[in-house]
């Protein structure tokens, strides 16, 4: 195994309890268990606090109690839009904020070690970053939506800004990485999510049940489900669909389930806090999103040996389930296949299994050491350094590398001074 | 430990840029990067640069000199393999940079994939264009690049071939030292050989997306780069020299189909590029070429020709047999997006043929006696046919025929310009209404356009024209902003017009360097003449020069503040002021706001009807037939019709307005009623006084609204769109209750629902006795497409297809060969052909005496009571011709698609089904029998899916909305 690292890892902020941070503090477990030092910085502090099993390997700071200023840098486009005094105004007073967070930032990657790495887990955080100085870092900027739900969002026009010249642009699939390459974007590569799950029991996919497990908002698509649902329930009575989470839909998709006749068949059991416990009494998944990145609940259900019904609507999507052999896939909206498919797994016993069983050996890929060893050949070489061909070249060890947002190709980089070395981090960054 | 990669970057007198690519190798994201400049014997001080940096990056940079210079690229590039120590070997030329993470990248993908050869893509950037034009950056075969793959030999991937360059690409050092794969020496494009060489000896071969390679390109440079002095004959000798010598390695190896896409490619592209240049080059070195072509050409197995693209295949084949005109005409025919016509065509046996002399089937025909070789049996007929191009119907204004200038001289203040333009297979008939217009206009402004009027007429076989005027006063540059003016000759024939570019051609006088005097409008400093010359692609066009005394630097003081910081700054400015004035007062958005804040609090104009069909396709379908009605019945109102391009065939006794024109929003802000097929731009708001008629455009078999998986799955604010647009109508039609169930429930229609029918279909119901016009229609139409000989119609009308990206296929064939049509049916039949008007057809003119194009009729009506039968697969026609009972057979070739309908269309068919064309041949000879025996069925889908057509659905809706002064609100 490679040397231990200093890993920064920024977020907009650390304690939300969303997927994003799921994903922190489990990348932030697993690199501080094998003697990386960790820190994992939120730009801010979350609305609704979760601890996502903190155990205190790895060190947590905030850089902003909180941020009342505009979430985004004020763009005027138009000369009357320039004559906004107040705008201007808290404009500025943003500027100034994000430049005592990015001087925060600035301490911690200075107390860092040689072959320091910042990982950038969102956008908006980048901002911070690209302020800090990050001399003798490697700075990985991350992405983990499809380039698809990138493209049409406002986020499009800042990762091309604010991801430009980062080392390494990550994206949660290839498909994405040659997207963003395509777009221009020579920076991208791709590394996947870790599985975060150890199935200790196993669904004996006798159960006639079929689980759903997301938050009920309109992309995660479970109206689509309860339409396909309808087709597929019939002729099929005993069959019960188990819909796990809450949202913004849940009282309208209760109605639709209701209106549909579907009262019976349908169970809304609301946010379950081990997903063992929906698992493992089910005998298939049922993915009906619209829009996905790398969708960690089909990872989950895989590892557990679950088939798996989804829309092929991502990369992410196609990424973890290959059609037929551990899951199916159907055409993005096509609900009478959908319905289709989930009547194929719900008659044949022996095709749950052999999907279930082929899952569980597909997500293999995506086991902590398999992923770390992706990071690790990343950082290996984004630090990789020429071996000395004399005695004479001890500056070249460590190459330069410039500040980011300089001048761009064809300037020579700037010869860098000393590499930095400071006092380990402060035992009350918790 | 060895470095990851070294680069090896190669220069000859080129000491000003080295610095750049090697700094470019020095900025790599991959830390562990060698470089390893080779100066190929430079006089300029190159080796002291390559010295100088090698000393200032010691370990990183390192500097080689070959002793004495080899002339070429191939012996440098060797010369650093054998001094690099990397693990990966790229290569880099001095004038150009690599990509930040082209180490990285490609490194890595050779780590992950166990290549021995990655490659990335290659962008050519042209220097000379300004930062930010669209057409600076161009991608080098960037289809090849599109996603990230990894081959196991040349043969599955055979275009590799297309990408010959040997800098875009990391070779495993290894791969090279066992393959002993090296640079030749002694010929230009070795990067050629090298590549074949390497693609067929590589184990692994890795694409990335990613862009690696900067290709600076500078057109205007004083000495071209080796690869770009195409100009050199010796230079094309040696890269045909290079080809055959990667002929013979494929020989070697036994590899006939990759030498055969090698082939193609030299077609396509090598031979392609040199062509190109031909026109400005002499006499003496155009023979030359041609021969060395021809020579290679001949080598080649035939066949390339038919697997090359089609024009450029024509290129290849007529410079093999000699035909350098045909040649030339066919190399130049594929440029930009509508290609001028050079060569003349001919048409033989129901085909059209390239170049004018008809083909011959067998040697000895008339083009083997001119050409030296004799043309292999039929081959000739196959490359030179060019029926699929369409030049035969496409309509005019699409062809661009060459026109070549004659005369082009001043004469006491008077210029005198005659030309002659090709008249392809006499498309424009002896006896149609000749005229035509000299435009001049500003290359940069092409809307700003001076005329002068030209005599044109047949001659020949040509349209001969002639113009004289006073340039002085014709033309009127503004000066300065204007520098070049382009010229193009308008020609109207009959209904039909078309644009044409004089220029260069056989017969030409000089064209270059005749002055116009002309008077800038904002100072004669600016200039007082234009002074002609030919462009690279031989067209005439004219440059503003000064002729005054102090023209010349008044000129340049001009241009000097304009190149300065400021006056890039303030020149800028003002573009954007006027880019965004223009888009403030003319954009849809700015309509749309316009719209709902003032015009629709203008008063209601009473009895206002805006009519629209199909977005302002045509004048056709369920409004035009209760415009119809509504005149007929004589009411006061006043009837607006919207077009979308052209108001041609509109009703002339209605106000047309276009489509998205100010008068289009006034029109319907101030209207009574809207009355549509389909949608009225959205972001309208339609104000309470209006009565939104929708008519729909047919009932469905495809699912529609919120029932397409496209809509399922897209964004909630596009269904938002589709409730938003759909809670504007006031009034729907509907056929059946099948239209309720379907229509009604997918678009989310919550108006009130009007059973009456279809207006359109009045006439297939109740017949056409009561309405003289409409049988004039009909009757007007038989006699055009010469249906009166006693053979029936059929008319074949299917829905589009589906491409692979999800959009319509644009091309759509007969059915059935027409060949096949004439020889089984053409004694009793003629087909008509009716593409979904988002398609087209090219029927060949062998198709002429059994089958029509019927595209371009404006009204299906007319057709479907003329036809005596229908042919269509799952197209809404079928439920309005069923109300004809007249035989219907339904052609599904491409069943699987099918599964995706409202019902099932194989047990509620109202005819034969057919998958093949020998089965559709069949059902279709056996018309009567079948229609006899599926009357039944028929006349059951008529009932069911049109039961509220009874022939009175205008009437229905006139009375129901428009008697009774227009006063009543819709939704009341």
């Amino acid at each position: 195994m490679a040397a231990p690292r200093d890993v920064f890892i920024v977020c907009n902020n650390v304690d939300d309890m969303g997927g994003l941070q799921r994903w922190a503090h489990h990348m932030a477990r697993l690199l501080a268990a094998r003697g990386d030092r960790v820190v994992l910085v939120g730009v801010t502090r979350g609305t609704d606090r979760h601890d996502h099993h903190r155990d205190g390997s790895y060190a947590v700071e905030v850089l902003h109690r909180e941020w009342r200023l505009p979430v985004l840098a004020w763009r005027p486009e138009t000369p009357r839009h320039r004559l906004d005094l107040p705008a201007r105004v808290r404009d500025l007073r943003r500027s100034a904020a994000q430049r005592r967070g990015a001087a925060r930032l600035s301490e911690l990657f200075a107390a860092a070690r040689p072959g320091a790495v910042v990982i950038v887990a969102q956008v908006w955080a980048m901002e911070w970053v690209r302020l800090a100085d990050t001399r003798g870092l490697r700075v990985v900027g991350m992405s983990h939506e499809s380039y698809a739900a990138t493209r049409r969002s406002s986020r499009y026009r800042r990762v091309k800004e604010l991801y430009a010249d980062v080392d390494r642009l990550l994206l949660l699939t290839a498909e994405d990485a040659d997207a963003w390459a395509r777009d221009g974007m020579s920076n991208a590569d791709h590394v996947p999510n870790a599985l975060h799950v150890r199935p200790k029991v196993h669904p004996t996919l006798d159960l006639p049940v079929v689980a759903c497990v997301g938050r009920l908002s309109y992309e995660k698509g479970v109206d689509l489900l309860l339409e396909a649902w309808e087709r597929a329930v019939a002729g099929r009575p005993g069959w019960r669909l188990h819909v796990y989470g809450a949202g913004p839909q849940e009282d309208e998709l209760c109605a639709a389930a209701a209106t549909a006749g579907l009262a019976d068949s349908v169970e809304f059991r609301g946010v379950v806090d081990d997903v063992e416990d929906a698992l493992v009494e089910a005998s298939v998944f049922a993915l009906p999103s619209r829009a996905e990145g790398f969708p960690m609940s089909v990872l989950e259900a895989m590892a557990y040996g679950l088939p798996s019904v989804a829309f092929d609507c991502a990369p992410g999507v196609r990424a973890l389930i290959e059609d037929g052999r551990d899951g199916l896939l159907v055409p993005p909206g096509d609900t009478a296949a959908f319905a289709a498919a989930l009547g194929r797994l719900m008659d044949d016993r022996d095709l749950r299994r052999s999907l279930g069983r082929e899952a569980r050996a597909s997500v293999e890929r995506f086991r902590p050491e398999t992923v770390l060893a992706r990071w690790d050949r990343l950082f290996d070489l984004l630090h990789s350094t020429l071996p000395a061909r004399d005695e004479a070249v001890p500056e070249e060890a460590v190459p330069g590398q410039a500040p980011l947002g300089r001048a761009g190709e064809g300037a020579l980089p700037v010869p860098e001074g000393a590499v930095v070395s400071g006092p380990a981090l402060e035992g009350d960054s918790f | 430990m060895r470095p990851d990669a070294s680069v090896v970057v190669i220069a000859y007198n080129d000491a000003r840029r080295l610095p750049r690519a090697v700094g470019s190798v020095l900025a790599q994201s991959l830390g562990g990067v060698e470089t390893v400049i080779v100066d190929d014997a430079s006089t300029d001080g190159t080796g002291e640069v390559a010295d100088r940096l090698a000393a200032a990056h010691p370990g990183r940079v390192r500097a080689v000199h070959l002793p004495s210079n080899s002339g070429g690229c191939g012996r440098p590039r060797n010369a650093g393999v054998e001094r690099s120590d990397g693990r990966y070997v790229m290569f880099l030329d001095s004038d150009d940079v690599l990509d930040r993470h082209a180490c990285l990248n490609l490194v890595s993908a050779a780590g992950e994939t166990g290549a021995d050869l990655v490659s990335g893509l290659c962008e050519r950037i042209f220097l000379d264009r300004p930062e930010g034009a669209r057409d600076r950056i161009k991608p080098w075969y960037p289809w090849l690049y599109r996603r990230s793959a990894v081959y196991g030999s040349l043969r599955e991937r055979p275009d590799l071939l297309y990408d010959t360059l040997s800098t875009n690409k990391a070779y495993r050092r290894e791969f090279l030292e066992e393959n002993g794969l090296r640079f030749t020496e002694r010929l230009h494009y070795e990067d050629l050989l090298f590549s074949a060489e390497a693609y067929l000896a590589s184990g692994r071969t890795a694409l990335i997306p990613h862009r690696v390679y900067h290709w600076l390109v500078r057109e205007r440079a004083v000495a071209p780069s080796i690869s770009n002095r195409r100009a050199e004959l010796a230079n094309f000798a040696d890269r045909l020299e290079i080809h055959r010598r990667i002929d013979m390695l494929f020989a070697l190896r036994g590899a006939y189909e990759l030498q055969r896409v090698k082939d193609a490619k030299f077609v396509n592209h090598d031979l392609l590029l040199y062509l190109r240049e031909l026109r400005d080059r002499d006499p003496a070195y155009r023979a030359r070429f041609l021969d060395l072509a021809a020579g290679y050409l001949a080598e080649l197995d035939p066949r390339v020709f038919e697997r090359a693209n089609p024009m450029p295949a024509i290129a290849a084949f007529l410079v093999r047999e000699g035909d350098h005109a045909g040649a030339l005409a066919a190399a130049e025919y594929d440029r930009g997006k509508r290609p001028e016509l050079r060569a003349p065509l001919v048409e033989r046996d129901g085909r059209i043929f390239w170049g004018g002399l008809p083909p011959a089937d067998s040697p000895g025909g008339p083009l083997a006696v001119r050409a030296r070789i004799p043309l292999p049996g039929g081959a000739g007929r196959r490359v030179l046919d060019v029926t699929d191009f369409g030049f035969h119907q496409r309509p005019l204004k699409e062809m661009r025929p060459a026109n070549t200038v004659t005369r082009l001289e001043m004469r006491g203040g008077v210029v005198h310009m005659a030309g002659h333009v090709l008249n392809p297979l006499g498309r424009v008939p002896a006896g149609a209404a000749l005229s035509a217009t000299l435009e001049f206009f500003d290359r940069r402004r092409p809307g700003r356009k001076q005329r002068a009027k030209a005599r044109i007429e047949h001659r020949g076989g040509r349209l001969a024209w002639r113009a004289a005027f006073e340039p002085r006063r014709r033309i009127r540059p503004f000066g300065f902003v204007d520098p070049v003016w382009d010229v193009r000759l308008r020609v109207r024939a009959g209904a039909e017009e078309m644009i044409t570019c004089p220029g260069d051609g056989a017969g030409s006088p000089p064209l270059a360097g005749v002055a116009l005097p002309v008077r800038p409008r904002l100072t004669r400093l600016a200039g007082d003449r234009l002074r002609s010359y030919v462009t690279e692609g031989g067209h005439l066009a004219f440059l503003l020069e000064g002729g005054l005394p102090w023209g010349r630097p008044a000129r340049a003081a001009v241009l000097r503040a304009a190149g300065t910081p400021t006056g890039r700054e303030a020149w800028r400015r003002v573009r954007r002021l006027h880019r965004s004035a223009r888009h403030l007062l003319t954009s849809r958005s700015t309509k749309a706001r316009v719209f709902n804040r003032v015009l629709s609090r203008l008063p209601v104009r009473a009895g206002q009807v805006v009519f629209e069909c199909h977005l302002g396709a045509r004048y056709a379908d369920n409004p035009k037939y209760i415009y119809r009605e509504l005149r007929r019945s004589g009411g006061p109102f006043r009837a607006v019709w919207s077009y979308a391009s052209s108001p041609k065939g509109f009703p002339s006794d209605a106000v047309l307005v276009k489509r998205g024109s100010w008068a289009y929003y006034l029109a319907l802000a101030r209207a009574r009623f809207w009355v549509d097929n389909q949608g009225f731009p959205d972001g309208l708001r339609k104000r309470r006084e209006t009565t939104y008629i929708q008519t729909w455009h047919g009932s469905a078999y495809k699912r529609m609204g919120i029932d397409q998986p496209r809509l399922k799955c897209g964004p909630e604010a596009e269904r938002a769109r589709l409730q938003r647009m759909v809670d504007r109508f006031d009034c729907f039609l509907v056929r059946s209750e099948h239209d309720v169930a379907t229509l009604v429930r997918g678009l989310g229609v919550r108006s009130e629902l009007l059973a009456a029918g279809y207006p359109r279909n009045d006439p297939l119901v109740g017949g056409l006795d009561g309405d003289p016009e409409l049988a004039a229609e009909v009757a007007e139409l038989r006699r055009s497409l010469g249906l009166g000989d006693g053979r029936r119609a059929v008319l074949y009308a299917p829905t589009f297809r589906t491409g692979p990206g999800g959009r319509p296929v644009r091309r759509m064939d007969p059915p059935i060969d027409p060949a096949v049509f004439a020889r089984e049916l053409g004694d009793e039949m003629v087909l008509l052909v009716r593409p979904h008007y988002l398609c087209t057809t090219r029927l060949p003119p062998s198709a002429r005496a059994v089958m029509r194009d019927v595209g371009a009729v404006p009204d299906v009506t007319p057709l479907l009571l003329l036809a005596d039968a229908l042919v269509t697969d799952h197209s809404s026609i079928m439920f309005d011709y069923a109300l004809l009972d007249r035989p219907i057979v339904l052609h599904l070739p491409d069943e699987p698609t099918l599964g995706a309908g409202y019902f099932d269309l194989e047990r509620h068919a109202p005819g034969p089904i057919t998958r093949t064309e020998e089965e559709l041949v069949a059902a279709l000879a056996g018309l009567d029998a079948a229609g006899a025996a599926h009357a039944g069925r028929r006349r059951a889908f008529a009932r069911r899916f049109g039961e509220h057509d009874r022939g009175t659905a205008a009437r229905t809706v006139v009375e129901r909305y428009f008697s009774g002064g227009g006063r009543r609100g819709g939704t009341a």
